[in-house]
């Protein structure tokens, strides 16, 4: 079921598992047939923890979006409401609840708060008079969901909001609860780096939670050598970067939302001899990604410029294969031929299926505007004009482009420079709010307030030498064979990534300067280990790490940590954890105010 | 060695019994047992006498004393009872105040009625029965714990008798009416009274009874004449004891057995009759030709033994009595009392503590006069060994003959358990470690499980403590409850030690202990706050398992606010902490270790406390002083109220954050022009005062916009209200309105490229080519002219697009060329540039049939590039 995430240097089935089990349980606790109420933000990230048929299973029937006023009628003695704990959700329970119980047979309601039940909540629900209703109310300590054989996210989606913006750490809370839960299944973690004010607060709070977990000793022998925890406001310019990996791109051009994707569907139809095109499907093709598929798993972390030579590479091993078919003289052969059949069949399902997205995303990239706007990009990058208005950026303002496509070069040109001259800066937003109207006034404010755009300070850009001392740009690239994860940008190497290769080695004392320019502090943390379960590494034996990216982080930041740990010489496997998986444009979006 | 079978006394021909003393009571006892309410609790536990148990009219100087002791005699509580709380008793059935706490004492309100029966609960907690049918509960130090009463049918009809009785679900009482009823709970600590069943034709008082417990219910069989009666819940039913022999008038005492399995008979005619509890089966009988009515009886027995005994009691004489024709008769030189125990029979005096019991069997096989079991040889090698005599071998080499040195080793390593004087315990173990040398493969742990668990039970019978438990109670007991009397008896140090010495893990033991000790330091109301807390902090450091938070709402709960505060500061579980802060009022406290917590939800509980608790203002100043808890309440508010969040805003002078609210405020709470223009007007000032010039201004230039489309609406009709100023440009050129679309941009500065691109756009959507030919020709395009023949192109119109392709400058012409598909003029161009990329441009652009010349033409030119 879900094989592939057992697959990693980190068995994350574990986690799975344990995360299902503890469903199981609760479901059970509730005898009788059940409806779930769902809030709807939860379905996606449940959907990869337990599928229908496990909730079946637990005599779950019916299956309802958590809606205003009355429940849709359903014939079952539970009720259970699965929601996140926010007030808002509680005034639509109550009413729910209210005007069950005026109609029909009692039912038994329950509720579980994912990841946290909260008092606040509790006393909501107690002045709406309904508290008394719930007989079960429990957590589902759901923080961190296994998305593949080495990645982790809480897929919080305001955390990098809450935590800069609005300086609410709730999620943090939950992040250090998460990696609470990871040290109980895979053992305490003896070595705490972080860098960020952010990271911080979780080491804090984890230290702090040990210590209220003291005399339950873990004994688990420690999977994890260190965790690394990084704010994503140390490195506010990669999210802004296209991604120009495969998986990178494909999350840029349709989002992937939960390891899914919806394509238009016109480039799936069917191939039929005369059929001329007639019926073209009109409901989007949703797949599923993830390294359950082999093919998928080879081309996800490869520059798109290396992913076409791959595919025409495997079509012609699988139509080699189909042709075995013809060599088959035996029965023994023709029967060993049939066997692999099924399997032969899958791959040329999924070369199709990746056949056909890379066409759609080509027919992006070699778009005029596409090329136009990497290039600017990339100046930017390199340090290339920064300090002054970008006629670029102009011409897409005057021609009404999408606002986050401006706003995100707005953004990757004054974090480049480390801030715009107030001129530059006001020119901008005059023309921003003109063409896109006075209403994204808030959205700037929020965009200086999360230091995505500001005015530069104190006279001195300091991005040049960031970018020379942590060789953020480097000018040969190999697209095909790379040699350094600046591959995954077509020459820009990610920041984040470059201070955890850099931790691993030669370690961060080399760039203390850098890492004094870089904001928020950072810090080393020991959690000192029973001499039972320090580890004694046998040589060429790697080291893995966590790297938790608090508030978001890109497919192109994974695809150079997994190329780190692809390394023969790296020394260090990588498994990632984050609060959400982000790209650019659901980053932006995220920090916009609409306020009609 | 002789001597050691001494005091053996054969019951028939298979089984010894022997007496051996415990202690020589340490009490000072004035009076005779005999005046006393005496109860002792079972498992080496304490002793309670009430003295004076007589009437209310005795002189005061004779009021009811109630005494408690250890086993050994050690007085751990004394109190008068007139001291004892006025009681009201509630008016339902078994109305109990449980788990209050000691009422104050007022001896003038005595009222109730003289005591009636003591016992002790499986907790050690003494149960006294009045005769008013109230059970008042004191802990082993005389502390009062609570009280509960029996029922009005009991209070009505007073208390003949009554019985404490443990069951495996707790201790239970029984009550004997002036009605000759009976009612009972089978556990004090869940009160349920039941009333039994009447028995038919009842007149007076039963001779005897007592309670059983069978299939986990409790019944009462009770003896009327020659009758015998068994009580369940439901029926009163006639029994009748197989084999009893006849002539019996009447039954004068009944004993049942510890376990509840057996029970004995003592009949007027001086007869013993033993059977099985359920009276199905007659074990055994025997006649003392004693008529006159024993005081006590008691069953003397040891778990898997097969002899079956009892001993019966009268003033002067005591006497085992089984399955024999003789009994074993002891003299009484004092007033006694008996004891049931597990294993046998405890009987202490004024002077001494005795046990009575039958010699085990390992011992017995050990010590028998002229034994040659295998235990008896090693410990006779053993001690030839130590007499350094060649002896020594013999034994030995007698033993591993018989191959039987593992049963001889596993004998004394028994028998020594059984042993209550170190001296022959040690040298039983010793004559067990002898014989393990000359074994390879004996298994150690029984051997080092028997000397911790005598080293456990040496120290405990220490006469300071005094709990005599034998080896087979201890282990019924379990060391866990052990350390639970410990603790009861405060013996703190004692139940630490031997949880070290035992390794137990530290959460069962050592820090349930420390905890424990805590909890009652807390209580010690003549040491300072300061003291309590630095004393328990320094004991209990940060032990695993020990809950500060458990200690401290102790504290609060005997009033000791403040002591309860220093110890959670101790409590590292925030989630313990912060409730019983709120609980103890220390609202603010409770903010701070919210925020320290990052629990987020318990920040937000104690904010709403704090909201409802405090004025505003004072609210207010509690958050300014805290960023964390200010910034999640103003998240609080921005969904749930949002003039509060003004308020906050204005508090801390934040202008900035003003002014977004109050434009937030003019599209969200404002439908009127003149509302939305008047907030947009409190937010400008908001940013003035922010110092940020820029919002400030923009947000005026809105006002300005929005009176403005107001206006155009008003005049032309139509959707201008909240389109951008570029939108309101393009809707006026699209609807024709050029002239007030020039104005406005002007008014607006809108910056002439971005002008030119979106006059562009609408014209080219407008299709007005000609309108757009005169706009390219108004004066020189500030974008170039690319971008015309590219919209002209998107509007799929090539005629006009070829115009503007001419007036593309050098460095466009190529592209512009190719746009309309003049590719060979296009190849031309790109030739004449001598520009490989842009000959590579139109190379692509060149198609097979058509183009074919114009493509052997860039080869060529491009091969001459090259070349250079």
């Amino acid at each position: 079921m879900a094989a592939h995430l057992s697959y990693g240097r980190v068995n994350l089935n574990v986690l799975r598992e344990a995360v299902r089990r503890e469903l199981r349980e609760f479901l059970d606790k509730c005898a009788g047939s059940k409806a779930i109420v769902w809030d709807e933000y939860l379905t996606g990230p449940f959907g990869l923890i337990a599928q229908y048929s496990l909730l079946k299973e637990h005599e779950v029937e019916k299956m309802f979006t958590l809606k205003g006023s009355r429940l849709p009628a359903a014939d079952v003695k539970n009720i259970i409401f699965v929601v996140r704990p926010r007030l808002e959700l509680m005034d639509i329970i109550s009413e729910n609840v209210l005007s069950e119980d005026r109609r029909g047979p009692a039912r038994d309601f329950h509720i579980l708060f994912v990841p946290r039940r909260s008092l606040l909540c509790e006393q909501r629900l107690k002045d709406l008079g309904v508290l008394g209703s719930f007989i079960h109310r429990e957590e589902y300590s759901l923080d961190l969901i296994p998305f593949d054989g080495d990645l982790l996210s809480m897929e919080s989606e305001g955390a990098f909001k809450e935590c800069y913006l609005e300086s609410d750490q709730t999620s943090l809370y939950h992040a250090a609860k998460g990696l609470m839960t990871l040290q109980a299944l895979y053992g305490t973690i003896p070595q705490i780096f972080g860098k960020g004010e952010c990271a911080r607060q979780v080491a804090n709070m984890m230290i702090r939670m040990k210590r209220e977990f003291t005399g339950s000793q873990n004994s688990i022998f420690p999977v994890f050598d260190n965790l690394l925890l990084l704010d994503r406001n140390v490195d506010l310019l990669t999210p802004l970067a296209t991604q120009l990996t495969y998986e990178g791109l494909i999350d840029e051009i349709y989002g992937i939302q939960n390891s899914y994707v919806k394509l238009p569907p016109e480039k799936f139809a069917p191939k039929k001899q005369g059929d001329g095109g007639k019926d073209l499907p009109t409901e989007a093709k949703k797949l599923q990604l993830n390294s359950a598929e082999e093919l998928y798993a080879e081309i996800r972390d490869k520059n798109f410029n290396a992913v076409g030579s791959v595919l025409s590479k495997k079509a012609k091993v699988i139509s080699a294969a189909f042709e075995e078919r013809h060599n088959a003289k035996t029965v023994g052969e023709i029967k060993q031929f049939v066997s692999q059949l099924p399997h032969m069949q899958a791959a040329r399902g999924s070369l199709a299926n990746h056949t056909s997205i890379a066409e759609l995303i080509k027919d992006v990239t070699t778009s005029e505007d596409f090329f136009d706007k990497l290039t600017v990009e990339q100046e930017f990058m390199s340090g290339i004009d920064t300090d002054k208005v970008n006629s670029y950026i102009e011409d897409c303002i005057a021609q009404k482009h999408p606002l986050i496509k401006v706003l995100r070069l707005v953004c990757l040109q004054s974090v480049c420079n480390s801030g715009l001259k107030q001129k530059v800066l006001d020119y901008y937003k005059r023309e921003i709010l003109q063409t896109y109207g006075y209403e994204h006034i808030l959205t700037l404010y929020n965009l200086e307030k999360a230091g995505l755009l500001k005015p530069q300070t104190g006279g001195r850009n300091t991005y040049p030498t960031v970018r020379k001392t942590l060789r953020l740009w480097m000018d040969d690239v190999n697209e095909q064979n790379p040699t350094d994860i600046s591959y995954v940008y077509s020459g820009y190497a990610p920041l984040s990534v470059r201070l955890a290769q850099l931790l691993s080695r030669p370690g961060w004392r080399s760039i203390e300067e850098v890492l004094r320019i870089l904001p928020g502090p950072h810090f080393e943390e020991r959690q000192p280990l029973p001499t039972g379960l320090q580890k004694k590494r046998q040589p060429g034996e790697n080291r893995v790490t966590l790297i938790f990216f608090l508030g978001g982080v890109t497919f192109a930041e994974i695809a150079a940590l997994r190329f780190l740990s692809q390394l023969e010489d790296g020394g260090t496997e990588y498994v990632i954890a984050t609060t959400k998986l982000i790209n650019g444009a659901s980053w932006i979006e995220s920090l916009m105010e609409k306020p009609f | 060695m002789d001597c050691y079978t001494a005091n053996w006394n054969p019951l028939g021909d298979s089984a010894f019994y022997r007496k051996y003393e415990l202690y020589s009571m340490d009490w000072d006892l004035k009076e005779e047992l005999r005046d006393c309410l005496v109860a002792a609790a079972p498992y080496g536990g304490p002793i309670a006498l009430l003295r004076n148990p007589g009437r209310k009219e005795k002189p005061a100087s004779a009021r009811p004393v109630l005494e408690i002791y250890s086993a050994s005699g050690v007085p751990l509580a004394s109190l008068l009872v007139s001291t004892l709380p006025a009681l009201r008793l509630g008016a339902g059935q078994g109305s109990a105040s449980r788990g209050q706490l000691p009422e104050p004492p007022s001896p003038l309100q005595w009222k109730s009625g003289p005591m009636v029966s003591l016992g002790w609960s499986a907790e050690e907690e003494l149960l006294c029965v009045q005769e008013d049918g109230v059970v008042l509960v004191y802990g082993l130090h005389g502390d009062f714990r609570r009280h509960f009463s029996m029922g009005n049918e009991v209070l009505q009809n007073r208390v003949l008798d009554a019985r404490i009785f443990h069951t495996e679900f707790g201790s239970g009482v029984a009550i004997l009416t002036g009605a000759h009823r009976f009612t009972l709970s089978a556990n004090v600590g869940d009160l349920k009274l039941r009333r039994m069943p009447e028995v038919p034709g009842l007149q007076s008082a039963p001779s005897c009874w007592t309670t059983m417990c069978q299939d986990r219910v409790a019944h009462i069989l009770l003896a009327v004449g020659p009758d015998l009666y068994l009580l369940d819940h439901a029926a009163c039913s006639a029994v009748t004891p197989p084999g009893l022999a006849p002539g019996v008038s009447s039954f004068l005492q009944m004993a049942v057995s510890f376990t509840y399995r057996h029970l004995a008979l003592f009949t007027d005619t001086g007869y013993i009759w033993m059977g099985t509890a359920s009276l199905k089966e007659k074990l055994c009988e025997f006649n003392c030709n004693i008529r006159a009515p024993p005081k006590q009886m008691v069953w003397c027995s040891r778990p898997r033994s097969k002899e079956r005994a009892v001993v019966v009691a009268w003033e002067r004489r005591l006497m085992v009595v089984g399955d024999a024709p003789e009994g074993i008769q002891f003299v009484l030189d004092e007033d006694s009392y008996l004891v049931p125990e597990l294993d046998g029979v405890r009987i202490f005096s004024r002077s001494t503590h005795e046990f009575l019991h039958e010699v085990p069997v390992a011992s017995e096989e050990i010590f028998k006069i002229a034994s040659m079991a295998p235990g008896a040889l090693l410990l006779e090698a053993q001690k030839e060994y130590e007499k350094e005599s060649q002896k020594a071998d013999e034994y030995l080499r007698e033993i591993q003959e018989l191959g039987q040195l593992p049963q001889a080793v596993q004998q004394c390593i028994e028998a020594a358990g059984h042993e209550h004087w170190p001296d022959m315990q040690k040298s039983l173990l010793r004559a067990a470690s002898f014989g393990k040398c000359f074994l390879d493969r004996f298994p150690p742990d029984s051997f080092v499980r028997m000397c911790q668990d005598l080293r456990v039970l040496n120290a405990i019978r220490d006469y300071h403590i005094g709990i005599p438990l034998t080896y087979s109670q201890y282990k019924q007991l379990t060391i866990q409850v052990l350390l639970d009397r410990l603790v009861l008896r405060r013996l703190y140090p004692l139940a630490i030690q031997i949880c070290e010495y035992l390794r137990l893990p530290e959460v069962q033991g050592v820090s349930r202990i420390l905890a424990h000790w805590a909890c009652y330091k807390v209580q010690q109301k003549d040491v300072s706050d300061e003291d309590v807390a630095r004393a328990i902090n320094q004991k209990l450091g940060d032990t695993p398992g020990v809950s500060y938070s458990d200690i401290a709402a102790r504290a609060y709960g005997c009033g000791r606010t403040e002591l309860a505060i220093k110890l959670l500061e101790y409590e590292p579980r925030s989630g313990e902490q912060v409730p019983l802060l709120l609980k103890m009022k220390r609202s603010k406290l409770a903010l701070s270790k919210a925020i320290e917590s990052g629990d987020t939800d318990l920040v937000f509980t104690v904010l709403l406390h704090l909201k409802n608790e405090l004025n505003r203002g004072d609210f207010f100043m509690t958050l300014r002083n805290q960023p964390m808890a200010l910034s999640l309440y103003r998240q609080f508010c921005k969904h749930q109220e949002l003039e509060t969040l003004k308020d906050l805003y204005n508090q801390d002078d934040n202008h900035q954050e003003l002014g977004s609210f109050h434009v937030r405020a003019s599209y969200a709470a404002e439908e009127r022009i003149e509302g939305r223009v008047a907030a947009l007007q409190t937010a400008a000032d908001a940013f003035y005062k922010a110092k940020n010039e820029f919002a400030a201004k923009a947000t005026e230039d809105q006002m300005r916009l929005l009176r403005l489309q107001r206006r155009l609406e008003d005049e032309l009709g139509g959707r201008f209200l909240d389109l951008s100023v570029h939108d309101t440009v393009t809707t006026l050129i699209l609807s024709g309105q050029n002239k007030r679309a020039e104005q406005l941009a002007r008014d607006f500065r809108i910056p002439d490229k971005r002008l030119w691109w979106l006059k562009l756009t609408a014209l080219a959507d407008l299709e007005d080519w000609e309108e757009l030919e005169k706009f390219s020709k108004s004066k020189k395009s500030p974008i170039g002219y690319l971008p015309f023949v590219e919209i002209c192109m998107k509007q799929h119109n090539k005629y006009e697009a070829k115009k503007y392709a001419s007036r593309v400058g050098p460095e466009q012409k190529v592209k512009a060329l190719l746009l309309v598909g003049d590719v060979a003029q296009a190849a031309d161009v790109a030739i004449e540039h001598r520009n490989e990329a842009e000959m590579s441009l139109v190379l692509s652009h060149c198609t097979g049939a058509t183009d074919g010349a114009t493509a052997d033409k860039i080869q060529r030119a491009r091969a001459q590039v090259q070349k250079k």
